[in-house]
């Protein structure tokens, strides 16, 4: 196994924290609030994705339903749950994003508690790379993650739209001032950011082929630190430690470094999750304003 | 153009402006003059749409606004300037003003930079910057180039020379008085007197929120009192 097939695991692994952190840094640039029930995104993503694909036989078709669904659901979220309460200091936020995320796995209970899975796994199969062997869904997520954030920052850079929503990121009541429809800016950011977060969830459920309502807790509990850790509210900061984390939990699992006459190996004593959050603690003990600080 | 009946505003239960009276002519230049405190930069904003009224009205071009959205006064023609200039610090120049301009569409859009460069040269040797990275001088052309992206009619401007070198203050207040020339009414807040009164045609003097004079700039300059006690000018 050589570094650069861990590299490439680790890349692999970080395209799927990008398509959930990029949804929860959308939200947290615009509106400030540390949006926990994008978890719950996650899974419903996952959720109309195995199950658009057995209805129908296809993964593509699931895939768009599984963004669409997501997305109106966090316009939704927004809507009822954010707009009414974003006067108020934000941890009432907070606490109504937890509430919401305990709700929406609680309803998801309720339609299958044991989970759903595909009758036929879509895009299955491996590659060999340097020793490793690469889950082809996983090489797939990154490719389709690539387009969508690369489009998504094209889109920012090069639109007229994409200048005014960065403008309402950075001062929103200036951008008013000059026509733009904060409210408009902020579906459409919960609208993409959620239909991220589904697309995360379908691409994971091909490596897993089970979605449970608990299938997003870990991914954006991590999620959650990794936008802390890229500096709360930048993209930039957001992306990269995604892919730092990606990488070092693929090289902390499998690497072993010699501590006199024995062999300490990081990943027999614990588990890549627990790797992850004690890397994640440890950093922003150091640095808790982030690695990346939003201008 | 503008006139502001009885005009209250505020923040919550603070109150900012009490009962404000003014109007502003089509095609002139009005200044807002007053100490930091006064209510000079609450008065734009409440015009702007970003400050609450608490009582009184703003009527623009015989149209109540007090109700409007801030997003909606931009198409009847009203922009700011800020205090602060707060441009958008990420983006580059170019980018704040397209956002300026946003109302508009393309071909406006580019025939707007243009106009704005003639009228701020050293701007567009900045297009590619980030608004963040520009000296003050070269924000405050940017703000209000910014702002005359809109097209507007009724040009606000909260202290225009503030932190400014004397140089990039001729710049500025040249550039307001070509923008009178081609027919664009301004309300201009000021806490350096000398330069609003030497520009503007109305004066409005504000204390504490209330207004204690107000008249034709060349009668604020011909009355001792006045320049004496609220304008910090003196012969």
């Amino acid at each position: 196994m050589t570094e650069l097939a861990l590299l490439v695991q680790g890349l692999l692994d970080g395209s799927i924290y990008a398509l959930i952190a990029v949804g929860l840094t959308l939200v947290y640039g615009l509106l400030r609030i540390l949006h926990v029930a994008h978890a719950a995104l996650f899974t419903l993503g996952g959720y109309v994705g195995v199950v658009v694909t057995n209805e129908t036989g296809s993964f593509i078709l699931a895939l768009v339903a599984a963004m669409i669904v997501a997305g109106i659901a966090g316009m939704i979220i927004y809507r009822l749950v954010y707009q009414p309460i974003l006067h108020l200091p934000p941890y009432v936020a907070l606490i109504a994003s937890i509430g919401l995320f305990i709700a929406m796995q609680e309803g998801f209970r309720f339609y299958d508690e044991q989970g759903v899975s595909y009758v036929n796994p879509p895009v299955q199969g491996t590659l060999e790379l340097a020793g490793q062997t690469l889950q082809l869904a996983k090489i797939v997520t990154f490719f389709v993650a690539i387009i969508l954030i690369g489009g998504l920052g094209l889109l920012a850079a090069k639109t007229r739209t994409g200048v005014a929503w960065r403008a309402t990121v950075t001062m929103p009541a200036m951008a008013e001032s000059f026509g733009i429809n904060i409210i408009q800016v902020r579906y459409i950011n919960f609208f993409i950011g959620s239909a991220l977060a589904a697309v995360a969830g379908v691409m994971v459920s091909l490596t897993t082929n089970l979605v449970e309502p608990t299938s997003g807790d870990v991914w954006s509990y991590k999620a959650l630190a990794i936008i802390v850790l890229g500096g709360l509210g930048s993209m930039r900061g957001t992306l990269i430690a995604c892919f730092a984390l990606g990488v070092l939990e693929a090289f902390a699992t499998t690497t072993c470094v010699p501590l006199g006459n024995i062999q300490i190996c990081l990943g027999e004593i614990m588990n890549r999750d627990a790797i992850a959050f004690a890397f994640l603690v440890i950093v922003l003990m150091i640095r808790p304003q982030g690695l990346f600080v939003r201008a | 153009m503008l006139r502001l009946d009885g005009m209250s505003c505020g923040y919550g239960d603070f109150r900012a402006v009490t009962d404000l009276s003014l109007e502003v002519r089509e095609g002139s230049i009005f200044a807002l003059i007053g100490a930091n405190g006064a209510g000079k930069s609450s008065t734009i904003l409440a015009i702007a749409g970003h400050v609450a009224l608490q009582g009184g009205g703003i009527t623009f071009e015989n149209q109540e606004i007090s109700t409007l959205p801030a997003r909606r006064r931009v198409h009847l023609g009203i922009a700011i300037a800020p205090e602060g200039r707060q441009l958008f610090p990420d983006l580059t120049v170019r980018e704040n003003l397209i956002v300026g301009g946003m109302i508009h569409d393309r071909k406006a859009e580019a025939e707007n930079i243009e106009r704005v460069l003639g009228l701020f040269p050293r701007l567009g040797e900045r297009l590619t910057q980030l608004a963040g990275s520009l000296s003050g001088g070269e924000q405050q052309m940017l703000a209000i180039g910014r702002a005359l992206m809109a097209q507007p009619k009724f040009l606000m401007i909260d202290e225009v020379s503030l932190g400014l070198m004397p140089a990039m203050v001729d710049v500025c207040y040249n550039a307001i008085a070509a923008l009178r020339q081609e027919g664009i009414t301004v309300l201009l807040v000021e806490q350096s007197t000398q330069r609003a009164l030497d520009i503007a045609d109305d004066v409005c003097v504000l204390e504490s929120g209330r207004t204690v004079w107000q008249g034709t700039a060349a009668e604020a300059r011909d009355d001792p009192s006045l320049t004496a006690a609220y304008l910090g000018l003196s012969d």
